[in-house]
């Protein structure tokens, strides 16, 4: 229940970041676990340093110290930057650098109605719930019937239940539903394929218009996910990555290898043939690897009603989008054009 | 949420194409400068928000003066103009700069004849020799390179965040201290800024752009607070008063000036007694003030406002010594009875080296809270991080930067945009300790 608002001391129920030299462990603070068997055992939770006795977190100051057998640790309330970092992975997740550019283009604030599709391991929807609370609202769909129900358990183990409805849906095929018809401010699809989302996008999304953002490992589904959205009146369309570096800053000490006094004869000879000094830098160092691609994130916006349709344009090649919204070829119309 | 029609006071998003413009909408018949030309915005008062509005000129060949007029249907110029050939590559055109039969003056006056975008370009495309041997892609390329020229509608747009991120961050990055939308996004985030709680800002120069991206997550008719702390006599607030905020919520953006209030917080009065010192300090402030006013009156978007604004506040800190106290008094006590409950999250964005002010600071937070401290470049972060990594009362140190990067997608022509903004900033985040 701890996900809500802040609070200063954890509570049996809580659910509490462990910080342990520059690791990171979420652990459910409950006196006794189901062991293997199906018995009840008293809550150890093991680390590096030495074995925790979970009981003994319950009373205890949020940022204080813990002390293990072999060590000592930190425990932290749960952020969705940090349950992001911790949380158990049902599917692949989306992380912070996305997450924040996610909320900024979709324009939420307090009060927003936000739909998201798929849900998966719900690290972008404790982040969509944390911004919208608490006048506002987070639909969230997924097409895998377990996965969906785990996350709504989850929303509801972490107290935050009363902003969110996460719902089992196969929302390409089926829509987000009547109920959500002109109720949205903002569409965020995460799907193998987002560009049959997006008609359904339109009549989710209010009168007034509003934000639409899809994330999408491929160039591929980037490419029809546009399209459509031009046809369906879609404005301002904006693609991009956004990747983020962390620096690895250490003090580092570097030898000094003089090299001026070979100007001028001199009787000492090789003892001077070698660094001469040290010298201190702070140096913050890129990691060798480093995630390069996470997703590409289209934004664009849907105007207000009586603003959609006034642009009478063309779509930029003429798609059979209705016929056959799978066909693959639909990026070559214009190319085979371009060859007569 | 949004209010929806344009009205008098608030600030406003011109748009015209891919060029945005923000600006205050202070009197129905204001004139705003847009490139080269002038527009005056009399007819826009009432309209609903993303109204468009077709440019019609007024004037002649010189004065480039332009009035509004609403409309509905917006005409692209690829809808206007048929092309009827093209070719398969370059091979045959030569630039021999005789393309072109009309000469500079001819083109002068069929831009002051004709009341059509498009038929402009549709005469300068009938005097190209080489228009229709042009690849479809490359006729493409010139119908938006000449539509961006010639466009004829201007948007009306409601500011946020986003946009005005985005404006202020084109304009000029030098006056939001380089802070890329991206960064701002995470600031944001990994402050776990939310509706409830208190937090503090230090930020000594981006224009109010941390405090209305802080202010904008806070959002309305909720309880969270935010300190917001300036080096300066006044605080920057371009960017915030930009958001059209209601009373209530701006009202909860208490700005102070950081000597002021932690002078009020450790020493209980705001004032420092020393008349000696008060009249070199009085001194100094004259002096801001008109460094500010001539920064201001650079940034020709909001200048007015924020001008008399400043000239309120001025006019009562020369007010003789009795009257009643201002308003920066009762701020300067509202933000020390905050910080003795001590805030939910440390936010830095300034100039000066941020040792100091992260060690004065952080003693108002609360153990276990995020704190986020940004610089336009890395190494007094690096400094900082070595010096905290060796007091261990944080957690979670990191030291990060990113890098952003926009797509041109079109069918056939899908690549990276040409020009990309590589200055993202970096931050030093982690969460305090008891």
């Amino acid at each position: 229940m701890s996900f809500k608002n802040y609070k200063d001391k954890i509570e049996e129920g809580d659910t509490v970041i462990l910080y342990l030299s520059n690791n990171l462990y979420a652990l459910d603070v409950q006196r006794m676990i189901k062991n293997k068997k199906g018995e009840m055992v008293e809550n150890v939770f093991q680390t590096p340093f030495g074995a925790l006795k979970v009981k003994n977190l319950i009373g205890a100051d949020y940022g204080s110290r813990v002390e293990l057998s072999k060590g000592w640790g930190h425990v932290l309330q749960p952020t969705p930057e940090l349950w992001s970092l911790t949380l158990p992975h049902r599917t692949q997740i989306i992380y912070t650098p996305d997450i924040s550019m996610i909320m900024l283009q979709l324009d939420l604030v307090p009060g927003s109605v936000v739909i998201e599709a798929g849900t998966g391991s719900g690290s972008l929807t404790h982040a969509l719930i944390r911004r919208v609370r608490p006048h506002g609202h987070v639909y969230t769909f997924d097409f895998h019937e377990h996965r969906a129900k785990v996350a709504s358990e989850e929303f509801q183990a972490h107290g935050i239940a009363e902003f969110v409805t996460a719902q089992h849906r196969d929302v390409l095929s089926d829509g987000f539903g009547d109920d959500l018809k002109g109720k949205a401010d903002a569409v965020f699809l995460d799907l193998p394929s987002p560009w049959l989302g997006v008609p359904h996008a339109v009549a989710a999304m209010k009168e007034e218009g509003g934000r639409f953002c899809s994330f999408s490992p491929c160039i591929e589904q980037v490419q029809r996910t546009c399209l459509a959205l031009q046809e369906h009146g879609f404005e301002e369309l904006t693609t991009m990555e956004v990747l983020q570096t962390e620096l690895k800053v250490t003090r580092r000490t570097v030898p000094v290898r003089d090299l001026s006094f070979l100007r001028h004869k001199s009787s000492e000879k090789p003892v001077e043939e070698k660094p001469s000094g040290d010298t201190t830098f702070v140096v913050g160092a890129w990691p060798p690897s480093t995630p390069g691609h996470t997703g590409y994130l289209t934004v664009a916006t849907l105007p207000p009603l009586f603003a959609r349709s006034k642009k009478v344009s063309k779509p930029e090649c003429s798609l059979e989008e209705q016929d056959s919204p799978e066909n693959g070829d639909k990026m070559a119309v214009v190319g085979t054009e371009d060859n007569n | 949420m949004a209010k929806e029609v344009i009205s008098v006071g608030d600030f406003i998003v011109l748009q015209k194409q891919n060029y945005k413009k923000l600006l205050k909408f202070n009197k129905p018949s204001l004139s705003v400068t847009v490139g080269r030309d002038t527009i005056n915005l009399n007819g826009i008062e009432g309209c609903p928000y993303f109204s468009t509005f077709k440019v019609i000129s007024t004037g002649g060949k010189k004065n480039r003066e332009f009035i509004l007029e609403l409309t509905n249907e917006v005409v692209n110029l690829k809808d206007e103009i048929d092309i009827k050939t093209s070719g398969n590559d370059n091979r045959n055109i030569i630039d021999d700069g005789r393309s072109q039969k009309l000469t500079a003056a001819e083109i002068e006056d069929l831009k002051v004849d004709s009341n059509k975008a498009s038929d402009i370009v549709e005469t300068l495309i009938t005097n190209s020799n080489t228009f229709h041997r042009k690849t479809e892609f490359s006729q493409d390329k010139y119908l938006r390179k000449k539509e961006k020229k010639y466009f004829e509608f201007i948007t009306i747009l409601r500011p946020n965040l986003r946009i005005i991120t985005e404006v202020m961050y084109k304009l000029d990055p030098g006056k939001i201290q380089g802070i890329r939308i991206d960064t701002l996004s995470q600031i944001v985030t990994l402050a776990n800024i939310y509706s409830e709680g208190n937090y503090l800002l230090y930020d000594s120069g981006s224009n109010g752009l941390v405090a209305a991206s802080i202010m904008s997550a806070i959002g309305q008719k909720s309880n969270g607070k935010l300190i917001h702390m300036h080096p300066g006599n006044m605080s920057q607030k371009q960017a915030l008063l930009a958001m059209n905020f209601k009373e209530e919520q701006l009202n909860r953006c208490i700005s102070v000036n950081v000597y002021s209030a932690l002078r009020q917080f450790y020493q209980g009065c705001d004032a420092n007694e020393n008349s000696n010192i008060e009249s070199n300090s009085l001194k100094r402030k004259a002096d801001e003030d008109s460094e500010h006013k001539n920064k201001i009156a650079k940034l020709e978007d909001t200048s007015d406002t924020t001008d008399s604004t400043l000239e309120k506040v001025v006019d009562i800190s020369d007010s003789k010594p009795e009257p009643k106290k201002p308003k920066w008094h009762f701020d300067n006590i509202a933000a020390a009875a905050l910080l003795h409950q001590k805030v939910d999250a440390l936010v830095i964005a300034c100039k000066e080296d941020p040792k100091n002010i992260f060690t004065e600071l952080v003693e108002f937070v609360k153990p276990g809270r995020p704190f986020v401290i940004y610089y336009n470049v890395a190494e007094p972060l690096q400094q900082l991080y070595l010096l905290l990594k060796s007091h261990s009362n944080v957690a979670a140190l990191k030291l990060t930067c990113n890098w952003m990067r926009n797509y041109q997608v079109l069918p056939e022509r899908t690549h990276p945009e040409v020009t990309m903004n590589s200055a993202s900033g970096f931050l030093l985040t982690g969460y305090v300790l008891k």
